[in-house]
């Protein structure tokens, strides 16, 4: 089969690969969207709206179904009865850790990616979080600050179309947002009491959404059914699907082939260059190449990496691109699962109509004033006050006509909870690498992930189960229940760096464009480039990176410098 | 409200890129999908276990002006989840502590739970539901036959839409709605 040439290639079709195909077919590229998975119907796949009672466990799982297709993917809770259909089969996709390092890797294969499940919670960055490597001394300088990319944060929320309350805090700055949905009775007098209590540090704000409160860009506000993760008939959510490739896919310059496994980048050492990809067809396994002058990696953190590390050449003997020997190094997520829950005694005449997604957010008060004494960065909280229903009815004491009773005319008390995520360090010891006795289902070789969380996580997990706790003594909750998980990392699937930016090449695969040093028509623009990971939720940051650097590589194409 | 019916509600939508084809297909496709559970004959509670099971089902949450677990179908529920979802470990341990229900029932006077009269019973089932924290026998199995009660009946169809009324679609959030329980 001869080459199929584009202007540009983007590689995968999720939050950032939707991104550059909208960006670039806007400035008039000839664009084409390599896709590993199947393509996705919203008339038919979106299930929002299906009740338990028609999925044959009612909600509980098709669980044996998972243990054996998809024993990773079945760890995250959305992966469930009516969304397991978005998470890969891991007999397809495997990959290896060694026994005492477990890394649940969770991934989406599909048109759309993992922008059809993602948790749609969107919080800016600022230069706390910028210039915390250097200060602090891990991992490399941000070759970027705040002020460079703040523009493009505003221009991606425009279009996705975001919620939020402004707040002012200096460490967690406002966006362009829409109206958010009120707190709730118990969640706004919990605002209140800690608002005094701790002197304005712990702020319990509206979560800051991609789920629209507004009609925008021709999709309606959300008509809160509560279960984004299976999709949205009304497109009220932010996805690829919903989104930018319909954006881009108006221009009339997008290609968007599903099925294309890319295997590899294929690299011109006389020019320096990447001439375009290696493709495996998933269906017929038939290999192809497809030309383009840039390339852009969207396959996420781990598989944009994997894709470098199965580039390799005789000039990057250890994956394309790797001159600086960090390719693959640096892999960060989040820590989750600290925090606390409790029982609020008031509001019990009141009750919320309609279903949020998502609710509140604490923002991080570790670290921004003040130095805690057992640990750098900070955590947030995500979190909700909510009524338990007729679901504490197997924990509640009693049976008969009067618990029924209860059951269908009470709602129960508030239930407050509070669930950290915190920021992981940058460590070159946390890597991925091409394991070499696996390959997945199209023979392409898999990768063995070495990645722990050191002490200053766990340090963090355990005081946010500490400082959750306070929270809800100060609001006089009763039934107070503090946890902290022993989750292995990846089971926030928010994987990032392997390929991280930096000021220096010798230290770093990407400049502050997100323009691989070594190969400069190659961007990544996925979590892979990410130097820190924060303690926010990075999909908008990933966004506002690709918006920019698409940007920067058109300039270079108009004056033909790739 | 059903898929079909907010497909028709949100017309607006359909409008839009993607969202047409195959709407109607979707819905014929999960109308032939969806199990009638009414149809599947019990297939791992034999007769007594069946009437052990629909019994204490019953008796935690029974019909009054509105249905009862029985005629939800929550036995047949818990069947199918014993046979299809359970490990082969959970599904012994379950079967194990129905029997020593009924040793239980026979230490007061009977041969079985369902046979004791019905302040023996709620002395037993009172007894039973103190126990849902043990981790082996007539505890662990009331436990687990409570929280699949609770949930079968809740995530009932009959129960879906003439108790809870569930809805699909809202005009925006409220948060601060007065409410009075009805207890």
């Amino acid at each position: 089969m001869p080459p199929m040439t584009y202007d540009a290639i983007v590689v995968g079709s999720g939050i950032s690969g939707g991104w550059a195909a909208k960006e670039l077919t806007e400035k008039g590229l000839r664009t084409i969207v390599l896709e590993a998975g199947r393509p996705i119907d919203p008339a038919v796949d979106y299930v929002e709206h299906v009740l338990p009672w028609e999925k044959r466990y009612r909600g509980m799982g098709d669980r044996k179904q998972v243990e054996r297709y998809q024993p990773i993917q079945g760890h995250t809770g959305a992966c469930d009865e009516w969304s397991s259909k978005f998470f890969v089969n891991d007999l397809d996709n495997p990959y290896s850790f060694p026994e005492d390092k477990p890394f649940y890797w969770i991934r989406g294969r599909q048109v759309g990616g993992r922008s059809i499940m993602w948790g749609r919670c969107v919080y800016r960055w600022s230069d706390l979080d910028f210039t915390a490597n250097a200060r602090e001394g891990y991992g490399v300088d941000w070759p970027i600050r705040y002020k460079d990319l703040a523009p493009w944060w505003s221009y991606v929320e425009k279009f996705v179309g975001i919620q939020g309350r402004r707040e002012n805090l200096a460490h967690l700055p406002d966006g362009e947002f829409q109206t958010p949905w009120p707190l709730n009775a118990a969640e706004q007098k919990a605002r209140d009491i800690l608002l005094e209590k701790f002197g304005g540090e712990r702020v319990i704000t509206n979560a800051r959404l991609a789920v629209l409160t507004e009609d925008h860009g021709g999709r309606q506000k959300c008509h809160l059914c509560g279960h984004c993760a299976r999709g949205c008939i009304t497109l009220s959510y932010f996805s690829s699907i919903n989104s930018t490739l319909p954006a881009a896919r108006k221009t009339g310059r997008l290609t968007l082939r599903p099925f294309s496994v890319v295997h590899s980048v294929i690299y011109d050492p006389v020019k320096r260059r990447a001439t375009g990809v290696r493709v495996i067809d998933a269906n017929t396994k038939q290999m192809f190449d497809v030309n383009a002058k840039v390339i852009f990696l969207n396959a996420s953190a781990m598989e944009s990496t994997r894709i470098l590390l199965n580039s390799a050449t005789s000039e990057f003997p250890n994956g394309l691109g790797n001159s600086s020997g960090e390719l693959g190094h640096n892999l960060m997520d989040h820590i989750m699962a600290g925090g606390a829950t409790g029982t609020l005694p008031w509001a019990r005449d009141r009750r919320e109509i309609g279903n949020r997604p998502d609710a509140i957010y604490v923002p991080r008060f570790r670290n921004v004033k003040t130095k805690h004494p057992d640990f750098l960065r900070g955590y947030g909280f995500e979190g909700r006050a909510e009524r338990a229903g007729w679901d504490r009815g197997s924990e509640m004491p009693g049976f008969g006509a009067e618990f029924k009773k209860s059951l269908t005319g009470d709602l129960g008390p508030w239930e407050m909870s509070f669930d950290g995520f915190g920021e992981m360090l940058p460590r070159h010891e946390n890597y991925i690498e091409l394991d070499p006795h696996l390959v997945d289902a199209w023979g392409i070789p898999a990768l063995r992930v070495n990645c722990v969380y050191s002490d200053n996580e766990k340090k963090m997990q355990a005081d946010m189960a500490v400082s959750a706790t306070e929270m809800l003594e100060a609001l006089g909750a009763t039934n107070i229940r503090p946890f902290k998980e022993d989750n292995p990392p990846g089971l926030v699937i928010h994987e990032t760096g392997t390929a991280r930016m930096g000021r220096d090449p010798k230290t770093s695969v990407l400049n502050g464009h997100n323009q691989m040093w070594d190969v400069p028509n190659v961007f990544i623009t996925d979590g892979a480039c990410m130097a820190s990971t924060a303690n926010q939720n990075p999909s908008i940051t990933y966004m506002a990176l690709t918006a920019r650097a698409v940007d920067y590589a058109h300039q270079l194409l108009n004056r033909r410098e790739l | 409200m059903r898929r079909r019916e907010v497909v028709q509600f949100l017309g607006a939508a359909l409008a839009l890129p993607f969202i047409p084809r195959g709407a109607e297909a979707a819905m014929k496709l999960g109308a032939e999908l969806h199990l009638r559970l009414g149809d599947v004959p019990f297939r791992t509670l034999n007769r007594e276990q069946q009437a052990l099971v629909t019994t204490i089902a019953e008796m935690i949450i029974p019909e009054t002006e509105t249905p009862g677990a029985t005629s939800v179908k929550v036995p047949e529920f818990i069947d199918l989840i014993l046979t299809e979802w359970a490990s082969d470990d959970e599904r012994a341990a379950f079967l194990a502590g129905l029997r020593d229900i009924d040793t239980r029932a026979g230490a007061m006077g009977s041969t079985r739970f369902a046979a004791l009269p019905a302040s023996k019973k709620v002395e037993l089932m009172t007894a039973l539901d103190a126990a849902r924290g043990d981790k082996t026998g007539a505890g662990l199995a009331f436990a687990r036959l409570k929280a699949l009660t609770v949930y079968g009946y809740f995530t009932s169809q009959r129960v879906d839409q003439e108790i809870l009324k569930v809805q699909m679609y809202f005009n925006g959030y409220q948060g601060n709605v007065p409410f009075t329980p009805a207890v």
